[in-house]
Formats: C-alpha cells, structure tokens, sequence
C-alpha cells in the first residue's frame, strides 16, 4: 500500500467526520451512477413509447432524473471540496 | 355447488312463507311480529351506536366495571321495565356495538333475572301488572320525530326509541298470532303428580312462555289456576321453571341479528336457565321445604300458594345468580367456544412478538414487515373503496381499461375494515413502538415506521369521504361528471401501480428518487383539474354543486395519493444504509419539484447550498 493511502487511511480513523464525509461520497457516487443508468433507461423508453401520454409520463419522470442528478452531482462536488480542504 | 345452494335457498324460504301466508292468518301474524321485532332491534343498535364514544359509553363503563355493578344495573332495569327478557335484548344490542363486554353484559342478564322476579310480588300481593307494551305507538311517534333532527344524539335517542316501540309492536303481533294456540291451552288436562307432572309442566312453561312472549304473563295464568285450584302447587312450580327458560325466547331472537358477541350473550343466558332449571328440578322437593321455611319466616300462611310461588320464583332465580357468577369465566369460555368468531386473519399483528422486542434490529425489522403488510391490506381496501380490484390495478392491464371494466359502482363499507382491522393493527404498531428501547438512529427509524402507519390511517379516511360523491357520480347520466371522477380513480389506480413497481424494485434500485416523479405528477394533476373543472362550468357541463364536490374530492385524491406516497416515503426511509442516506440528500424538495414542473430549474445552486 502506498504512502499516501496509508496516511488517508489513518487520517480517516482519527477524524471521525472525515469518515461521515467519505461515506456520503460514496454513497452519492453509487446512487449518481444509478441515476444515470436510469436516466438512459428512460430515455430509450421515451423513444419506443407509442402512447402520447405515457410518453408525457416518462418525460416527466426523465426530467425528474436529470435534476436530481444536478442536485446530486453538485452535492458531490461540494463534498469533495470539503474533504480537500481538510 | 355452495353458491348455487344460497341462490336458490332464499328464494325458497320466501316461497314456502308466502305459501304459508296464504293457508294462515295466523302464521303471517306471528311472522310479521318477528320480523318487527327484528327490525326493532336494528333500529335501538342504530340507536346505541350514536353514543358509542359518548356520555353513555362512560355511564355504562362506570356502571358495569364492577360484577356487583353490572348486577345492580340489570336488577333496577328489569325492575323498572318489569321484563328480565327486554333488559336482556337491549344488552345484547350494547354488545353487538362494543359498547360493553361480554362479561358486563352476563352481569347485568344475571341481574335482570332477579330484578324480574319483583313481577312475581306485584302479581302475586297486588294482582299488579306494569303494561309497558302500551308504549310502543308513543314511542314510534316521538321516536320518528327526533330521527328527523339534525343533532346526533337527538337522532340516537329516536332509533332507540323506535326500536323500543318496534320490539313491543313486534311481540304484540307474536301474541296476537299465537292467540289461537293460547284459547286451546287448558291446564287441568295435563295435570299430573310426581317427576312426570314436573316435567311436563315445566315443558308446558316453556311453550306457554314461547306464546305468550312474557314469562309474567305466564306467571299470571299460573297464579289465576293456583288460586282457582286448577293446578297443584308442585305443578304451578314447574311451570314457574319453565316460564324462566321459556323466557330466553326473546333473548334468542333478539340475538338472531346480532353479531357473535350479541349469540354468546344469548347462549350464555340459556344455558344458564336451562341449567338453574335442572338443578331446581332435581331438588324439587328439598327447595319446596326451604321455601315452606322462608314463607313462615315472613309471615305467610301455609296455604297461600301465589305469595309462596313468587317466594319460590325469587329463591330460583337468586340461587342461580348466586351459583352462576363464579363460574361466569368458564361460562364465558364455553360460549367462546362454540361461538367462535369469523377467523380474522388480518387483525392480529403477525410479526410483532414478544422475542423479537428484545433487540432493536430484528424489532424494527418486523415492524417494518408488519407496516407491509397493513399496506398490503390497505391497498385492497382502498381498491374496493374506489370500486376498483387490487390485482386489476396491478395487472399489465391499461389502467383505462380497468376503469372501464369497473364502472359500476360497488357498496363497500370502509369504516367497518378500518375499525375492525387497519386500526387495530395500527394500534398494535403503535403500542410496538412505545414499548421499544433502541439507539437514537434506530429510534428515528422507528419514528418513521409511525408516520408510514399514520399515513396508511389517513389515506383510508381520505377514500371513505371521497367514496361517498364517487358512488353518486361514476353512475351518473352527466358523462362530463362520471368522466371527471373517473379520471380520479385512474389517478390513483396509476400511483398504486407505479409504488408497486417501486417497492417490488422494478424501476430501480433508487426506489426514494422514484417518488419524486410520482410527487411532480400530484402537481401537475392538480393544476390540470383547475382548468378544466374552469372550462367545464363556463359551458355549463356540471352544475355547481357537482363542481363544489369534484373541487371536494380532487382535494381527497390529492391526499391519498399524497399519503400514499409519503407511506412508501417512510417506509423506504426506516431503512438506514450510505445509499439512502444519499438518495435523502437527493430527493427533491416540493420547492425543487415546482420549479421541475414550471421548466425553471435551479436545483443545482440550491443543492450546492444546502450542503
């Protein structure tokens, strides 16, 4: 294990809300990756659907996606920043 | 073949009474008199069930919680009324709405016998008989009069009044129908000595008792042949047995449109005259002695039967009372048990138990798997609130299809599975978590598991107000109206599907995101109906007061679909882990949904704010 790692590791179990912010990013980072598969997922559904108000419907619900993953992303980054600066 | 054999059972029972109608005068008599008395008896539960909650709630509770008290009160009522049968009937009806236990109410059956027998007294000492059958038209007049006020308890005490008014008219019928048997009833012809005359006489109670609708009015015709010389005295005891059995009668009717609690009572009160009524007969002449030395110890003379008769009617009853009342559990048990009540599979928690209290996971895990699992039921009864089918809604089925196939609309009382099942069990969850000791993380959790059960119960009461305008409106030659209700019920149809979806996992593993859509579609939905209820009272499609109700009933499907998801909200938020704390962070606030639906999206500023 490198140097660094080590330390970061160390650093984690002596600082407990370092560890609160690890676990928030990866948990943020695993859910933004389902969001952006379901993000695709709608938007191929959106393409075959015939219905004009289930294809509302999903549209809604892609832009729902979209802005969560905007929340999320910017969520992300700002604990990133915070981890940084520690 | 069980179907086919209830089709045609009615149908034949029907046809043989009408048959009968036809050959007796008398037998349509008797028939209209049971079944004025049987709806009699709906009417005082109707009556009763006004102040379930209420003033009389308490005075019963408070005048009963005591085995003492409930003899008390059964003895001055059947005083009062001068019948131990009405106070009997009337219990029962207390029982049937909950208004009091099974336990109460055998006290204050108990108590009645024994206040009866002062009917004995007043026949025997003043050749006196209270009438209260002369009553029943007052009470029928005022009775009517109050159910046609606004106020609640005046409405109350008018089905209780008419409900008295039509149990009397009902047994006057009976009396007047059977008339005919009563004429033919000549006492000297049976009269016999020994076990045999005990036996036939008491028989001969009984059947005079089932005629006459009145055990005083037996006690009457004994005492007339007593004192007549007609009978002897052992006999006119017998007799007076009989009379008390015979007397169950009425109990027994009344029962027959009472719920299991109303037949136990009815049971338990036979069972308890037939079995004083063998003990006495089997002591037949010990008892006679022991009334021969309480007559001379009030001063009566040797030969005076009808005082001695109500001595013996006081001692039999009082006896039994005295014999009975500490073995009124095993009573209780043993009418439970051949009563049992219809299994309810849904009213008992299931995964809430004693072991699984002790530690905070597993205790939170099956409070989580019994909110479920009340959502489950819910579900199903919200469906058949809306006249809807769960596995319909569920189906692959377009959800207009549904609708289509189900547009009739279908009676389902919601108030009765939500007291009888949702809310206890709710209860049960409730009472679960107040007994519970967890950490501060698990206690938020179990907070949570709260809301979802409090959500389940306001979602329920939201259907049965909307229930009441859609049953009208679904039906309704207005298209544009039934449209418009219609379209409610797709609504929330399509949120039960979509949460199913989310729960089974189907649309993805961030099942707390996946609500959010459904929220922007609540808000959308309901911008959508302000303008076109606007469009559709401006051309004059729906009158004013069906727009006042639409406006009405969009507000309550508003509300179930919002519970409904704030349930599942819950639910899923009782689960703690990275992930759904992180899908919490993401979850879009209604703020954030507003302006998704609106095109004005500042999410990302707002986010980066919040952290």
């Amino acid at each position: 294990m490198k140097f660094n790692k080590l330390l970061k590791k160390l650093k984690l179990y002596l600082d407990a809300d370092a560890e609160q912010l690890q676990q928030e990013d990866e948990g943020l980072s695993k859910v933004l990756k389902k969001l952006k598969k379901k993000e695709q997922a709608l938007q191929s559904a959106i393409e075959k659907e015939r219905d004009d108000e289930e294809r509302e419907l999903l549209e809604q619900e892609l832009n729902i996606v979209h802005s969560q993953r905007k929340k999320g992303i910017g969520l992300l980054s700002e604990i990133r920043k915070k981890n940084g600066a520690e | 073949m069980g179907n086919t054999l209830r089709k045609v059972l009615l149908p034949s029972i029907m046809l043989v009474l009408a048959y009968g109608f036809w050959i007796s005068p008398d037998f349509k008599e008797i028939s209209a008199g049971v079944a004025i008395f049987l709806f009699g008896m709906l009417a005082l539960e109707e009556g009763f069930r006004a102040f379930t909650g209420g003033i009389l709630e308490k005075v019963l509770r408070k005048s009963t919680n005591r085995m003492w008290k409930s003899l008390t009160f059964g003895f001055t009522a059947a005083t009062v009324m001068q019948s131990s049968s009405l106070v009997s009937v009337i219990t029962i009806s207390f029982l049937s709405v909950g208004l009091i236990g099974l336990f109460e109410g055998l006290g204050i059956v108990f108590g009645a016998n024994v206040g009866t027998t002062t009917g004995a007294w007043l026949i025997a000492g003043f050749g006196l008989k209270v009438k209260i059958s002369a009553y029943a038209m007052p009470m029928l007049v005022f009775g009517v009069m109050l159910i046609f006020q606004k106020s609640k308890s005046m409405k109350g005490v008018g089905y209780i009044l008419v409900g008295l008014g039509f149990l009397f008219l009902g047994i006057h019928h009976m009396k007047e129908g059977f008339e005919a048997f009563q004429n033919s009833l000549d006492l000297t012809a049976y009269a016999m000595e020994g076990l045999a005359g005990i036996l036939v006489f008491t028989l001969i109670g009984i059947i005079a008792t089932i005629i006459m609708q009145s055990s005083h009015a037996t006690l009457v015709l004994i005492i007339t042949a007593l004192s007549v010389q007609q009978l002897t005295y052992d006999n006119a005891l017998a007799l007076a047995i009989g009379a008390n059995v015979g007397t169950t009668i009425t109990a027994v009717l009344g029962a027959l449109s009472s719920n299991v609690e109303g037949k136990r009572l009815a049971l338990a009160d036979v069972l308890f005259k037939v079995a004083a009524g063998i003990v006495f007969i089997a002591l037949m002449q010990p008892i006679m002695g022991f009334v021969d030395i309480i007559s001379s110890l009030i001063g009566l003379a040797d030969d005076d039967y009808t005082m001695k008769l109500a001595v013996f009617h006081t001692i039999f009853n009082l006896a039994g009372v005295i014999i009975m009342v500490p073995l009124i559990n095993p009573l209780i048990g043993l009418v439970t048990q051949l009563f049992k009540s219809e299994p309810d599979i849904h009213a008992q928690p299931k995964y809430l138990n004693e072991a699984s209290l002790e530690f905070g996971d597993t205790a939170l895990e099956a409070l989580r798997k019994e909110t479920a699992r009340i959502y489950e039921r819910s579900i199903d009864i919200i469906a058949q609130g809306l006249s809807l089918d769960k596995a319909d809604i569920l189906s692959d089925t377009k959800l207009k299809n549904v609708i289509k196939a189900h547009d009739k609309a279908v009676e389902f009382n919601i108030d009765e599975v939500y007291e009888h099942e949702i809310k206890s069990l709710c209860s049960a969850v409730l009472d679960y978590t107040n007994r519970l000791n967890v950490d501060p993380v698990t206690a938020r959790q179990v907070s949570r598991i709260r809301l979802a059960n409090q959500s389940i119960l306001i979602a329920l009461k939201d259907v049965k107000h909307l229930q009441k305008n859609m049953l009208q409106y679904i039906n309704s030659d207005n298209a544009h109206i039934s449209s418009e209700y219609n379209i409610l019920r797709q609504r929330i149809a399509k949120v039960i599907r979509k949460l199913e979806s989310i729960r089974s996992g189907e649309v993805s593993a961030t099942s707390i995101l996946s609500l959010d859509a459904l929220k922007l579609t609540l808000e959308k939905n309901v911008s959508l109906l302000h303008e076109r209820l606007d469009v559709l009272i401006r051309d004059g499609h729906i009158s004013a007061d069906m727009a006042i109700s639409l406006m009405n009933d969009s507000n309550y499907t508003y509300s179930i679909i919002n519970s409904l998801i704030q349930i599942n909200h819950n639910y899923l938020k009782s689960e703690e882990g990275s992930e759904t704390a992180a899908e919490h962070m993401i979850a879009l606030n209604r703020e954030e949904i507003n302006s998704v639906l609106t095109g004005n999206d500042k999410i990302a500023d707002d986010g980066k704010r919040r952290v």
